[in-house]
C-alpha cells in the first residue's frame, strides 16, 4: 500500500475524518440488512408498532417457523437450488470456451463475437418474455424447470464470458507454452496451468449468476403454469401477500433464510471474488 | 425437431431429477379417475372447507379426481395468462370479479350461454354475471360475492358509550367515530388507498367511477358528488392513524387492527376471524354494522367484490369442469361456503342461507346495494396502477382536491379508453 | 497492460484453424436460440396488432410502424423517457462518486478496518433485490417506518406520518438511494481491486513532487485505473437504464407516473395492459437509446481490441 504511513505525532487525529467514513459506509451498508433481519426476529405486535425500536424487545422465531412450515419449502428450494445451479454450471462451461477462444486465439470473427456479446448485456429480458413465453409453448417446454434453466444461463452468459476473458488474458501465455514444450496438449497445458489460476475469476462470475438466477421472478412465474411443485423460491415468497395483505415478519424471515446461501458463499470467497472481478476489468 | 439442441444440452447438464419431477403430473393416466386441475386463490376457501369438498364431490362423482391448487395474488394476471394461452392449461380457474372482463373479451374461455339457465342464472348477482359476460355471451359463472362492512370493538364501543346499532347516517358514523378517538384509541383505522371505500361513497353521492357515453368512457372523480365523497372521506380518515400512503395490505390491515386500541375498520366480514387469530383476546368483543348511507333509509353502497369461476377454451376436460362448476356453484355448497367464509352466495335466491351470521347478516343489508367497477376489459388495467389510489394519497396528503381529481379522472379516461 | 504480451502469444497461434470456432460454438449457438430469436419474435411483435387475444389464438395481424407511431405521438412516452435519462444520469453519477470514494477510503484503511468495510459491502451485495426492496418500502412506511420515527424525535415534527411515497420526488428518490445502495458495493469492490494494482511507488514520488491528493488522483490513480472506470461505468448504465424489479415492487411506477422509467413502462404496457405489441415496441426504443448513449463505450471496445490478437 501507500507507504507514506510513518508514525507521525498527530496522525491519530489526521485519520479520524478515514474512520469516520468508514463507521459511516459500514452502516449505510448493514443498516437495512439489519433491519431485515431484526424485523424477521421481531414479534408481528412491534412490527407494525407506531414507536419502532431499534433493537427488537423481544425475540421470536415464529416468523421463520412460519416461512419454514409453509408449503412445499424445500421441495421450492431444491427446485432453485438445481435451477440455479445448471444455469450457473452450464454458463462458466460454455463462457470458459469462448473466453478461452477470444483472450488467447486469432480468428476472424473475433472482434464481432466480442462486441455481440457486450451488446447482449443490454438484452431487455423483461419484454422478451412474451416471445419466450411463445417458443416454450410451441416446443413443449412450458413447465419445466430445464427452460428455466436455459433462460437463466443466457441472461448470465455475457457477463460470465468477459469477465472470463479477462481473466484468462491475465494469466501468461508463456506458462502454458512452458507445459507444451514439456510434452503437454494444448487442452492439458491449459488445464493443468492456467485453470487453477482462473478459481476465482470462476468464482466472480458464478456468484453473480448465482445471485441474478436466485433472484429471477417474472419467467419463474409465466413459464411455470400447472406444475406446482416445480415453483422456485422467488414465487414462494410472494406467497406470503395473502387477500388480507403482506406478512411482513414472514416475508422478512423469507427473505433472510433467502439470502443466507448467497452471504455466506459471499462472505467465503470474498477475497478471490474481488479479485476476480478485477481481473475481469482489466481488459473490459 | 429442430430445436431440440439447446434443449438437450440443458438437460445434458441437469440432474435427471428435474426432468422427471416436471414429468410427474400429467392428469390423464388410462382406467383411474380422471385428475382435475382446479385453481382457486388465497383465502378464497378455508383448508377444512376444501377438505370437505373435495371429500363431498369426490363421493358423489367417483370418476373424477380433483386436484385443487391454491394460487397466490401476485404476479396471478399474467399466470391466468399464461394458462389460457398455454396447451395444457388447468380446467378451472378462479378469477377476480373486476379482472374476468379481459379475459372474457380474448376468445381463451369456453363459452357457457347455454348453460346458464341450468345452473340457475336469472337469480345470479349482477356484481358477478355482468363480469363474467361479454357480448351477450357467459364465460365467467358467478362463484361468491363479499363487501365490505364496519368491524367494530364492541368493548370500545361500550366504553365510549356508543350504540352502534344507532348508527344509520354517515353523520351519525362521524360523530361517533369522532367520540370514540381519544386517550389512546383510533376512532377508526381507515389507510389511504382504500379505494373500494371511496367508491361506495361515490356510488352515494350519485357519482360514479367512470361513465360510458358515446361509446367512450370517462373518468368520474372530478364530478361534484365525487369529491363531496373524497371530503367525507378524508374527515373519516383523520379519525386515526391509518397510512395515509398505503392500502389495507401494507401493513395487513388485521395485524394492525388485532395489536392496537382500534374501535373500528372497513373490512370484509371475513377480516374479524383473520383479527381474533391474531389476539384471541379479541374473540366474542368484534362485531359488525353495515356502511351507513346518506340517509338512514338508504344502506350504503358497496362495491361487490368476489370471483367468478372461468373454464379456458385448451382446457383437457371441458365435461368435467362443467360437473365441478356446477356442484360448487349449486344451492348446497354455495351455503355452506357462505357460512364457513361468511360470503355472501352467488344467488340472490340464497340470501337467507346467512342470516344467522352477524357478519353476513350486515354484509347482506349492503350487498342488496351492491356496485361493481365500470364494465369494461379495461377495468383491469386501471387497477393494475390505480390512480384512484395516487389521487387519494395526494388529496390526504393536502394536494388540491380538485385539481387532483381532474388530473386522476383523465388518466382513467386515457386507460380506459386506450383498450383496442 | 498485459497486450504486448498477447501480442506475442498470437503470432504463434495459426489464424483459421477449426478451434476457436468449435469453442465458441456453444455460446454462439445459445446466444442464437435463446437470445435471437425471441428478440427477433419480440421485434416481430412490435410490427404487429398483437394483445392477449392474439397471444391465445395465434393469428397476429402486421400494422407496420403503427405501434411505433402511436409511441412517438404519446406525450407521457417523452416525459418517460426523459425521466430515464434523469434517473440513469442521477444514479450513475452518485453510484461512480460515491464508489471512488469508498474505494479510496478502503484502500487507506488498516487491515481489520479494511476486512470490515469489504464485508460489509459484499453483505450488501448479497441481499435478493426484492428482499432489500421490501426492507426500504418497510424503512419509509408513513405510519410505521423507522425513518420516520428518527425525523420525528430529532425534532422534525412535519416528518410525523409523512407520506414518502405519496411525493413522485421523494419516491424517485428513495428509489435512487435503494438503486445507489446496492449498486456501490459492485463498482467500489472492483474498483478497489483495481486500486490496489497501482505501485506505491508511484504516488511516493508523486509526492515528493509536491503534488497534492487531488492531484495525484488526477493525473496518477485515475489514468491507471481507467479501464476498468470505464467498464463499471458502462455497466451500472445499462444497468440503471434496466432498473426495473425495484421500481415495480416498491411503486408500481407511481405515483402517478413519477416514478416510470422505459422497462417500466415497457412491462406495465405489456403484462398489465395486455399490450404486448405496444410494450414490444418500448423496449426496441429503450435499446436504441441505451446503445446510443453506450455508442462511444463500443467505439472505443471495438478499438480495443483490434489492438491485440
Amino acid at each position: 500500500m501507500t507507504t507514506t504511513r510513518r508514525a507521525a505525532p498527530g496522525r491519530a487525529l489526521r485519520r479520524t475524518p478515514l474512520y469516520a467514513a468508514a463507521v459511516l459506509t459500514v452502516t449505510l451498508c448493514l443498516f437495512p440488512v439489519y433491519w431485515m433481519v431484526a424485523t424477521a426476529f421481531k414479534p408481528s405486535r412491534d412490527i407494525q408498532s407506531y414507536e419502532p425500536g431499534l433493537i427488537p424487545a423481544e425475540w421470536t422465531l415464529d416468523h421463520f417457523r412460519t416461512a419454514v412450515q409453509a408449503d412445499g419449502f424445500a421441495l421450492f428450494w431444491r427446485n432453485s437450488v438445481l435451477v440455479t445451479l445448471g444455469a450457473v454450471l452450464l454458463a462458466l462451461v460454455v463462457a470458459l470456451g469462448a473466453a478461452y477462444a477470444v483472450a488467447r486465439l486469432r480468428w476472424r470473427g473475433r472482434r464481432p463475437f466480442v462486441l455481440a456479446v457486450f451488446i447482449a448485456q443490454m438484452a431487455p429480458w423483461e419484454s422478451l418474455v412474451i416471445p419466450v413465453y411463445i417458443i416454450s409453448r410451441d416446443t413443449n417446454m412450458l413447465d419445466r424447470l430445464p427452460t428455466l434453466t436455459l433462460v437463466y444461463f443466457m441472461i448470465t452468459l455475457p457477463f460470465t464470458v468477459v469477465v472470463l476473458r479477462g481473466f484468462i488474458a491475465g494469466i501468461p501465455p508463456e506458462l502454458e507454452e512452458a507445459a507444451q514444450v514439456d510434452g503437454c496438449t494444448r487442452v492439458g497445458a491449459f488445464r493443468r496451468i492456467a485453470f487453477p489460476l482462473l478459481a476465482p475469476g470462476l468464482m466472480a462470475t458464478s456468484l453473480f449468476g448465482f445471485i441474478t438466477a436466485w433472484n429471477e421472478f417474472t419467467y419463474a412465474n409465466f413459464l411455470i403454469i400447472k406444475q406446482q411443485d416445480s415453483r422456485t423460491l422467488p414465487v414462494w415468497l410472494s406467497s406470503f401477500q395473502t387477500t388480507f395483505g403482506t406478512d411482513w415478519g414472514a416475508t422478512m424471515a423469507a427473505s433472510t433464510l433467502f439470502a443466507l446461501p448467497a452471504l455466506i458463499v459471499f462472505l467465503a470467497l470474498q477475497r478471490h471474488v474481488t479479485s476476480g472481478l478485477t481481473a475481469g476489468g482489466v481488459k473490459g | 425437431m429442430k430445436h431440440r439442441p439447446p434443449a438437450l444440452l440443458g438437460a445434458l447438464l441437469l440432474s435427471t431429477g428435474l426432468v422427471a419431477c416436471s414429468s410427474s403430473g400429467d392428469g390423464s393416466n388410462a382406467g383411474g379417475p380422471t385428475v382435475l386441475d382446479v385453481w382457486l386463490m388465497r383465502d378464497s376457501v378455508s383448508e377444512a372447507f376444501q377438505r370437505e369438498f373435495e371429500a363431498g364431490f369426490e363421493k358423489a362423482h367417483p370418476e373424477i379426481d380433483v386436484r385443487i391448487q391454491i394460487q397466490e395474488w401476485e404476479g396471478i394476471g399474467e399466470k391466468v395468462t399464461a394458462a389460457l394461452a398455454g396447451n395444457d392449461a388447468p380446467d378451472v380457474i378462479e378469477v377476480g370479479n373486476t379482472q374476468v372482463a379481459q379475459y372474457a373479451r380474448s376468445g381463451g374461455l369456453t363459452d357457457f350461454t347455454d348453460k346458464v339457465d341450468d345452473l340457475g342464472g336469472q337469480f345470479w348477482l349482477d356484481g358477478l354475471a355482468e363480469p363474467g359476460a361479454w357480448e351477450g355471451r357467459q364465460y365467467g359463472i358467478p362463484y361468491y360475492a363479499a363487501n365490505r362492512v364496519v368491524i367494530y370493538r364492541t368493548d370500545l364501543f361500550r366504553e365510549a358509550g356508543i350504540d352502534a346499532a344507532a348508527i344509520k347516517t354517515r353523520d351519525q358514523w362521524l360523530a361517533a367515530t369522532e367520540k370514540l378517538d381519544k386517550d389512546g384509541v383510533q376512532g377508526i383505522y381507515l389507510p389511504g388507498q382504500n379505494w373500494f371505500a371511496l367508491a361506495g361513497f361515490v356510488w352515494d353521492e350519485g357519482g360514479d367511477l367512470a361513465v360510458h357515453e358515446d361509446g367512450r368512457w370517462k373518468g368520474g372523480l372530478d364530478s361534484p358528488e365525487a369529491v363531496r365523497a373524497m371530503e367525507f372521506y378524508q374527515r373519516l380518515q383523520a379519525l386515526g392513524k391509518g397510512p395515509k400512503d398505503s392500502d389495507e395490505s401494507r401493513p395487513l390491515q388485521a395485524d394492525v387492527v388485532a395489536q392496537g386500541r382500534i374501535a373500528q375498520v372497513i373490512a370484509t366480514p371475513g377480516g374479524a376471524n383473520v383479527i381474533a387469530q391474531k389476539n384471541p383476546d379479541l374473540k366474542g368483543k368484534l362485531g359488525f354494522f353495515p356502511i351507513p348511507g346518506k340517509t338512514a333509509d338508504r344502506p350504503g353502497a358497496v362495491f361487490t367484490g368476489g370471483s367468478d369461476l372461468v373454464v379456458p377454451a385448451v382446457a383437457r376436460h371441458q365435461e368435467e369442469a362443467y360437473t365441478f362448476i356446477e356442484e360448487l356453484t349449486g344451492d348446497a355448497w354455495q351455503t355452506k361456503l357462505a357460512l364457513a367464509m361468511s360470503y355472501v352466495p352467488n344467488k340472490t335466491t340464497l340470501a337467507n342461507a346467512v342470516a344467522s351470521d352477524p357478519g353476513a347478516a350486515a354484509m347482506a343489508v349492503g350487498a342488496a346495494h351492491g356496485r361493481a367497477t365500470p364494465h369494461t376489459p379495461q377495468w383491469a388495467a386501471v387497477e393494475a396502477k390505480n390512480p384512484i389510489k395516487d389521487y387519494m394519497t395526494a388529496v390526504l396528503t393536502g394536494r388540491d382536491p380538485k385539481a387532483e381529481a381532474a388530473k386522476a379522472s383523465r388518466s382513467l379516461t386515457t386507460t380506459l379508453n386506450s383498450g383496442s | 497492460m498485459t497486450s504486448p504480451v498477447l501480442r506475442r502469444a498470437g503470432r504463434t497461434r495459426r489464424p483459421l484453424a477449426p478451434g476457436p470456432y468449435l469453442l465458441i460454438a456453444p455460446a454462439v449457438l445459445g446466444m442464437l436460440y435463446l437470445l435471437l430469436y425471441p428478440f427477433g419474435r419480440a421485434l416481430l411483435i412490435s410490427f404487429q396488432d398483437f394483445g392477449l387475444r392474439e397471444l391465445i389464438r395465434g393469428d397476429a395481424e402486421f400494422v407496420g410502424l403503427r405501434n411505433y407511431r402511436t409511441l412517438l405521438s404519446d406525450p407521457v412516452f417523452w416525459d418517460v423517457v426523459r425521466r430515464t435519462f434523469l434517473f440513469m444520469a442521477v444514479n450513475v453519477a452518485a453510484i461512480m462518486v460515491l464508489s471512488t470514494l469508498v474505494a479510496l477510503m478502503t484502500e487507506r484503511l488498516g487491515r481489520i478496518g479494511r476486512a470490515v468495510v469489504l464485508s460489509s459491502l459484499v453483505l450488501v451485495w448479497a441481499v435478493p433485490v426484492v428482499a432489500a426492496t421490501t426492507v426500504f418500502q418497510w424503512l419509509f412506511h408513513s405510519e410505521f417506518g423507522i425513518v420516520n420515527e428518527t425525523l420525528t424525535d430529532l425534532g422534525l415534527r412535519s416528518f410525523e406520518g409523512y407520506a414518502w411515497f405519496a411525493d413522485g420526488r421523494a419516491a424517485f428518490t428513495i428509489l435512487v438511494v435503494l438503486v445507489v445502495w446496492q449498486s456501490v458495493p459492485f463498482a467500489a469492490l472492483t474498483l478497489y481491486s483495481a486500486l490496489t494494482t497501482v505501485p506505491g511507488e508511484l504516488y511516493e514520488s508523486a509526492r515528493l513532487d509536491g503534488a497534492g491528493g487531488l492531484r495525484i488522483f488526477r493525473s496518477v490513480t485515475f489514468p491507471l485505473v481507467r479501464p476498468i472506470f470505464m467498464l463499471v461505468l458502462s455497466l451500472e448504465v445499462i444497468w440503471t437504464f434496466k432498473a426495473f424489479v425495484q421500481i415495480w415492487v416498491m411503486t408500481r411506477g407511481g405515483p402517478g407516473d413519477a416514478t416510470t422509467i422505459l422497462p417500466v413502462y415497457a412491462v406495465q404496457t405489456a403484462l398489465a395492459h395486455q399490450r404486448y405489441d405496444l410494450g414490444s415496441a418500448a423496449s426496441m426504443i429503450t435499446l436504441l437509446l441505451m446503445s446510443g448513449v453506450l455508442a462511444l463505450s463500443f467505439r472505443r471496445l471495438f478499438r480495443q481490441e483490434g489492438e491485440h490478437p
